[in-house]
């Protein structure tokens, strides 16, 4: 690996992990610590029962049904944007372990077609939807709204979404190549398969890395912890 | 800004700071989804009121003394030392929100801008800022539970006056009960007789064991944003209660009186009352569906609708019990669009009618309501806040809306049949 393979794709995505990890786990802890506050927050109708209450917690994080009403256009958006993002999760996991059931199923080359067509779908969906939160804080109430750290993290997400659809429609390899430099990750001796290190895809793919560090390095420390805080946050909506 | 100010700031800051609001600093991602929820916001346009930019405004000072982020790159986080200019958005944007939370309710995290912008009224008054009227009426109304051996006399009567001017109504000896050991029920009204002569109407018809709080529901200790002062405003019938041994307090027609009563003050006082809290239009409907109070279901000619205001609503859970009266004399009701949880702020809560220096955001802020209300084709507005009825009020004047705006409990003194009663009820 050279120096900014080693940087972006090696070294950098433990460095990253292990930020993410650790900054998660030090800003829940940050949270746990404090007191609760001592007065009934909620907001009524309240559910009545526990379950209820685990209930409309799912619903009102994971849907937001009440959001939709006010803001539809915003929160289609958003919605696309995060089931992408799943998805796009759920398909990277192959570099982990084969999705073996499913390769059984479709075949070596209808496998590879199927994450083509479902991570292309995903990445264009992602790329828009950035494109379409980036316009949305350029006017109005929105921009005067916006603080830097908006932009920066739109400007990561752009870069990580970009390269991303990059090695997905421009770049030749299959997963089978990248399986193997993950592996390598794993084993803690990172390096490129010669297929990978001697192609052009190499760098796009060290952007994409880099991207995707800087993302994790800086997640617990900005506005992405709604990632986990807005299970807390809607819990007290639902009340005692 | 002097260091002493700020370090003062900072410390009402640590004080308030919880889980709850620690989270609501961290996680909002300026969406923005709340400015079509905000009354004020939809009314003015103006960015000040925008909810999420009102929290950023503490937000920013969080940043700069709560996180190490903000600390190492304040310029990325825009974390702030504080300032007159920021100072001054903060009074505007903060003593204008009638905290009425339907911005929470729209919000995917539940934000609650409401709380935020109580904990920055603390902010503000330890800079010095804190709204001048809202402090001196908080201060008026402690000055009178202080001096309690100097008023008592006056008070008790002002209500045998008003014995006397119910008498002149009604043709009934209808007795307001001061001070009585072993009553059931501790009613705390507003000041003035509207609030009680319905009130001692409809206890005295059901027949209750009740007596009249020498001291009025409503809280500027609250608006003000000082939690202490508020606690003591609320203590002064709650001991009153503790004293006289009563089975509940029943909180008249005002919003966030009922608020304070029955969702802050346990943990302010950090005990646990010997007694419970109702709103009053909860035990009238109880009379109703009990039967220990008859009313004429045909009371009520003219179409009425009725709004939620938002501490009893929203914030409070009392949504059926005034419809279910209101529906039980007036046939002709129709519910505003949206209603409920969704429904739209008055515009009039949060002290903000106290505050002239806000009166053009306020009315302003109304819109909604006046379209709200304009859709009903109502006459009579059945509205349980004194709150909202004086900016309703106010927003009649101002759109000719034709309306006649009525605490609920006057409709059901109104509409009640009294066995041999030979003048109308009220």
């Amino acid at each position: 690996m050279d120096l900014f393979s080693y940087l972006a794709s090696g070294i950098g995505v433990y460095v990253g992990l292990v930020v993410f990890t650790l900054g998660m786990g030090w800003r829940v802890w940050q949270w746990m610590r404090t007191p609760r506050s001592p007065v009934r927050l909620a907001l009524y109708p309240k559910p009545q029962t526990s379950l209820g209450r685990l209930g409309k917690l799912l619903k009102d994080t994971l849907i937001a049904p009440q959001s939709w009403e006010t803001a539809g256009t915003l929160m289609a958006f958003a919605m696309a944007f995060h089931l992408a993002a799943l998805a796009a999760f759920v398909g990277h996991l192959r570099l982990v372990h084969e999705f073996t059931p499913l390769v059984a199923l479709l075949g070596v080359e209808g496998m590879n077609q199927f994450a083509g067509l479902s991570g292309g779908a995903a990445g264009i969906i992602m790329l828009v939807v950035v494109l379409y939160w980036i316009a949305r804080r350029t006017y109005g109430a929105y921009r005067k709204l916006s603080t830097p750290e908006d932009y920066l993290l739109l400007a990561l997400l752009l870069g990580i979404v970009v390269m991303g659809d990059h090695l997905r429609f421009v770049g030749h390899l299959h997963a089978s190549t990248y399986q193997v430099w993950f592996a390598s990750l794993m084993a803690f001796k990172p390096a490129f398969p010669p297929e990978l290190a001697d192609s052009a895809t190499r760098l796009a793919l060290n952007w994409h890395m880099l991207f995707v560090d800087a993302f994790l390095i800086y997640f617990p420390f900005s506005k992405m912890t709604h990632a986990i805080g807005a299970f807390a946050t809607n819990l007290v909506r639902s009340g005692e | 800004m002097e260091k002493q100010t700020i370090d003062s700031m900072v410390g009402v800051l640590d004080a308030r700071m919880n889980r709850q609001l620690k989270q609501y600093m961290d996680i909002c991602v300026r969406c923005a989804i709340c400015k079509d929820a905000c009354h004020q916001y939809v009314g003015t346009g103006d960015d000040k009121y925008l909810p999420a930019r009102r929290a950023e405004l503490l937000r920013q000072i969080y940043r700069k003394y709560f996180t190490k982020a903000g600390q190492f790159l304040p310029a990325l986080y825009e974390a702030r030392e504080p300032d007159e200019n920021l100072i001054d958005e903060l009074y505007e944007s903060t003593y204008a929100c009638t905290g009425c939370r339907r911005c929470t309710y729209y919000c995917p995290f539940s934000i609650d801008t409401g709380w935020i912008t109580a904990v920055a009224k603390g902010v503000l008054i330890a800079a010095g800022r804190g709204n001048d009227m809202l402090g001196q009426l908080a201060d008026a109304a402690l000055f009178k539970s202080e001096n309690m051996d100097m008023f008592h006399d006056i008070i008790v009567d002002g209500f045998a006056d008003i014995e006397k001017e119910l008498h002149e109504e009604t043709g009934r000896d209808i007795a307001i009960p001061v001070d009585k050991q072993g009553a059931d029920i501790l009613y705390v009204a507003l000041a003035g007789s509207h609030s009680i002569k319905p009130a001692a109407i409809v206890f005295d018809a059901a027949g209750a064991n009740w007596t009249l709080s020498k001291f009025e529901a409503a809280n500027y200790g609250f608006f003000f944003g000082d939690p202490a002062k508020a606690k003591l405003i609320a203590d002064r019938f709650m001991n009153e209660a503790k004293t006289l041994g009563v089975k509940e307090v029943v909180i008249t027609e005002c919003g966030h009186a009922y608020r304070v009563a029955e969702m802050f003050y346990e943990a302010w006082a950090k005990e646990k009352m010997p007694f419970k809290v109702r709103h009053v239009l909860e035990v009238f409907d109880e009379y109703i569906k009990d039967g220990r109070i008859r009313v004429d279901p045909k009371a009520i000619g003219e179409r009425v609708t009725y709004h939620d205001p938002c501490q009893i609503g929203r914030n409070g859970g009392i949504y059926e019990q005034p419809r279910d009266i209101v529906t039980a004399i007036a046939p002709d009701f129709v519910d505003m669009t949206p209603n409920r949880e969704k429904q739209w702020c008055c515009g009039g809560g949060g002290g903000i009618v106290a505050m002239e220096e806000f009166n053009d955001v306020r009315l302003k802020s109304g819109a909604k309501k006046v379209e709200q209300i304009k859709a009903t084709g109502a006459t009579l507005l059945a509205c349980p806040c004194e709150n909202c009825r004086l900016q309703i009020a106010e927003l009649n004047e101002v759109h000719d809306l034709g309306l006649r705006i009525v605490p609920v409990m006057e409709l059901v003194a109104e509409a009640l049949i009294v066995e041999g009663a030979s003048k109308p009820t009220a």
